[in-house]
């Protein structure tokens, strides 16, 4: 998803698990109807991983204990299973060496290693990323869109709102350019960047291209 | 010199006596206060409507009314109102109301340190599929009590200074022992009043110093060695 800010991106993207509640429609997630005042919100939002463009790591836990913490609680694992499928996953978005540091010890691009690390660890069936470079420095960015590059060569479902034109063009298999509230258009990425249908979204990719 | 030694040394036990009624009131009081406090400041983060209004109501009665006025209330008018269980000595209508007291400050320090905690928290707790119960517990609160720390120390110093209060209902704190004894020495009203300042200041000053420390210890963050 890409437009302009206050087009509604991060909001739609958090109606998928619910942390927006919606006013009508519908809205479906592996089989489940989101919106539906009987759907169990909690393991639905277990199924769905999460990624802020602040991080949100919990401040007063160590990186470790960060992806430690959601899978004792919500899936029940024993701490020994947690803790080494924490640090599995510390590994591999590699930040093995900071799994004992705070939050306010690491940068921005570490703690965004371990937000995706701790999403991860929920085994999620698909995973929402809200702008997660906008808060990092150019350094970091490529460093977190590799890792995303990575997830979704696995096979990794994802939802991603970015402005990260070259990075949607390359790894997105759908496209939605919002604006006003509104999907404006929906396409392929080579849809959406060379034949564009939309006057508004010939004039946004104009502005940024 | 010499007849200042013998007024101590007269006035002692009785000052002794007087400090450690102050210190066991003041010790009920925080320690009933601060739960009662921390319960009311939790639940009152929570929103939920009605019980929010009421507890609010609650708070800001006694802390727009003075301490005196509450006292006189828990003293004279509630054992008037004729329910058994309010039937109670001057000691526990000091305790209540001293601790009543003390939960409407704590319950306003509480709430807005949970309200300080970024929205983040809860929302990437909430995204984790974490209920709301565990989410207060494990996440919301260890942050929020760390930004309670130096708020409370200013309500638990104000709370040992406003036992003096209690002397007006005859509680034999250190205060009314302080009057007492200038009763038996009317010429030396200045000295023991001093006296009984800096007991005060002496019980007073490592509160302060303690939460300073407590302070550091808990809002320190350090790297935690794991192997």
């Amino acid at each position: 998803m890409f437009g302009p800010s206050g087009s509604g991106k991060s909001t739609f993207l958090r109606t998928l698990n619910a942390l927006e509640t919606i006013d009508s429609g519908r809205i479906m997630v592996d089989g489940v109807s989101v919106s539906d005042p009987g759907a169990d919100l909690n393991k639905l939002r277990s199924e769905v991983g999460m990624v802020f463009q602040l991080f949100n790591l919990f401040q007063h836990r160590t990186a470790l204990d960060n992806v430690v913490l959601p899978q004792i609680v919500v899936r029940r694992r024993p701490r020994s299973e947690a803790l080494r499928r924490a640090r599995d996953l510390l590994e591999k978005v590699g930040i093995s060496d900071r799994a004992g540091h705070y939050p306010s010890q690491l940068s921005g691009g570490q703690q965004q290693r371990v937000a995706i690390a701790r999403a991860l660890a929920m085994d999620p069936k698909v995973m929402l990323f809200d702008e997660p470079t906008s808060a990092l420095d150019p350094e970091s960015v490529t460093g977190i869109l590799d890792l995303m590059k990575d997830l979704a060569a696995e096979g990794m479902t994802m939802a991603v709102v970015t402005h990260e034109m070259g990075f949607a063009r390359e790894i997105a298999d759908r496209m939605l350019f919002m604006d006003g509230g509104l999907i404006v258009e929906d396409g392929s990425p080579q849809q959406i960047f060379q034949t564009p249908r939309q006057e508004r979204t010939k004039e946004f990719l104009r502005q940024i291209l | 010199m010499q007849h200042y030694f013998d007024v101590i040394a007269a006035i002692l036990p009785f000052l002794w006596a007087g400090f450690v009624q102050t210190f066991w009131v003041s010790l009920v009081a925080i320690a009933a206060g601060s739960v009662l406090g921390f319960l009311i400041g939790v639940a009152r983060s929570q929103r939920i409507p009605l019980l929010h209004q009421l507890f609010g109501l609650y708070i800001h009665i006694l802390r727009g009314t003075p301490f005196l006025v509450q006292l006189y209330v828990f003293y004279f008018v509630l054992p008037n109102t004729g329910i058994e269980a309010l039937q109670w000595s001057s000691e526990t209508a000091a305790f209540v109301s001293l601790s009543v007291y003390t939960s409407s400050y704590v319950a306003e320090i509480v709430m807005a340190a949970i309200d300080t905690v970024p929205a983040g928290q809860w929302e990437a707790a909430t995204a984790l599929g974490l209920k709301r119960l565990p989410i207060l517990g494990l996440v919301v609160l260890p942050q929020a009590l760390k930004l309670t720390v130096p708020p409370m120390s200013g309500v638990y110093v104000n709370i040992i200074k406003n036992t003096a209060i209690l002397s007006v209902i005859g509680i034999s704190e250190l205060t009314r022992q302080g009057e007492i004894s200038i009763m038996r020495f009317p010429s030396d009203v200045l000295f023991i009043y001093g006296v009984i300042a800096l007991v005060y200041f002496v019980y007073c000053y490592p509160v302060l110093r303690f939460t300073r420390w407590a302070e550091r210890k808990v809002g320190g963050t350090r790297v935690v060695n794991l192997d």
